[in-house]
């Protein structure tokens, strides 16, 4: 039971990956896709801590921690420079 | 069933919880007509989703976990709200439109009305 529900989570988790790529690729506006890196990064992060809970080892989670602050330095530089013109502003 | 089953269940239900509100935040985000709206449905719904999961691996795993995936919750608390308001101030003042039907810009005074805009509302 266990291993199938990591299963279906990690496949269905990787579609909606996919579908978040997808959105990328057909987003007109720049600020669409500062929003949806965002939301890709925190699936990856999710992606980790399920790998984490169905492999018991604390590893992935540091990765994850990473992974969530960069995404949130990334989107909020991206953003002034979309909006401002430089992030020091 | 032991505690030891207990838990394993509980994290699976957990774990589905957060897969199905991540679904429906991606689901809005797709479908959603502007980027105002969409920023709604994707960092609340996409942040809400993390968290059970989180909860899951910290009831199962090493006592070395419930720290780390608390660190993550309390971060990604904190800074979901923060990235959300730059991605939607940034949007405003580059010149997003609002695309939703009935939309009111209410703070014109940051950028000048263009054609077609709806007149901006005196405030609630």
């Amino acid at each position: 039971m266990q291993q199938f529900v990591f299963y279906a989570a990690t496949v269905w988790m990787t579609v909606l990956l996919g579908v978040c790529i997808a959105q990328l690729l057909v987003a007109r506006s720049p600020a669409t896709r500062i929003l949806v890196l965002d939301t890709l990064t925190l699936i990856l992060v999710a992606l980790l801590a399920l790998y984490s809970l169905f492999t018991r080892s604390y590893y992935y989670l540091d990765a994850a921690l990473i992974l969530a602050l960069l995404s949130f330095v990334a989107t909020l530089t991206a953003a002034r420079y979309y909006g401002e013109g430089s992030p020091f502003a | 069933m032991s505690e030891a089953e207990l838990r394993l269940w509980l994290a699976d239900a957990l774990v589905v919880a957060g897969v199905a509100i991540m679904t429906v935040g991606v689901y809005g985000m797709w479908w959603m007509p502007d980027l105002y709206t969409r920023l709604h449905a994707a960092s609340k719904a996409v942040f809400l989703g993390v968290i059970p999961m989180l909860l899951a691996t910290a009831l199962v795993g090493d006592p070395e976990v419930g720290p780390r995936a608390l660190l993550i919750a309390a971060f990604l608390l904190l800074t979901t709200p923060v990235s959300a308001h730059a991605i939607a101030r940034a949007a405003y003042l580059a010149g997003e439109r609002m695309e939703t039907p009935g939309a009111i810009d209410e703070s014109g005074h940051l950028r000048p009305a263009r054609d077609g805009d709806e007149p901006a509302g005196e405030g609630l």
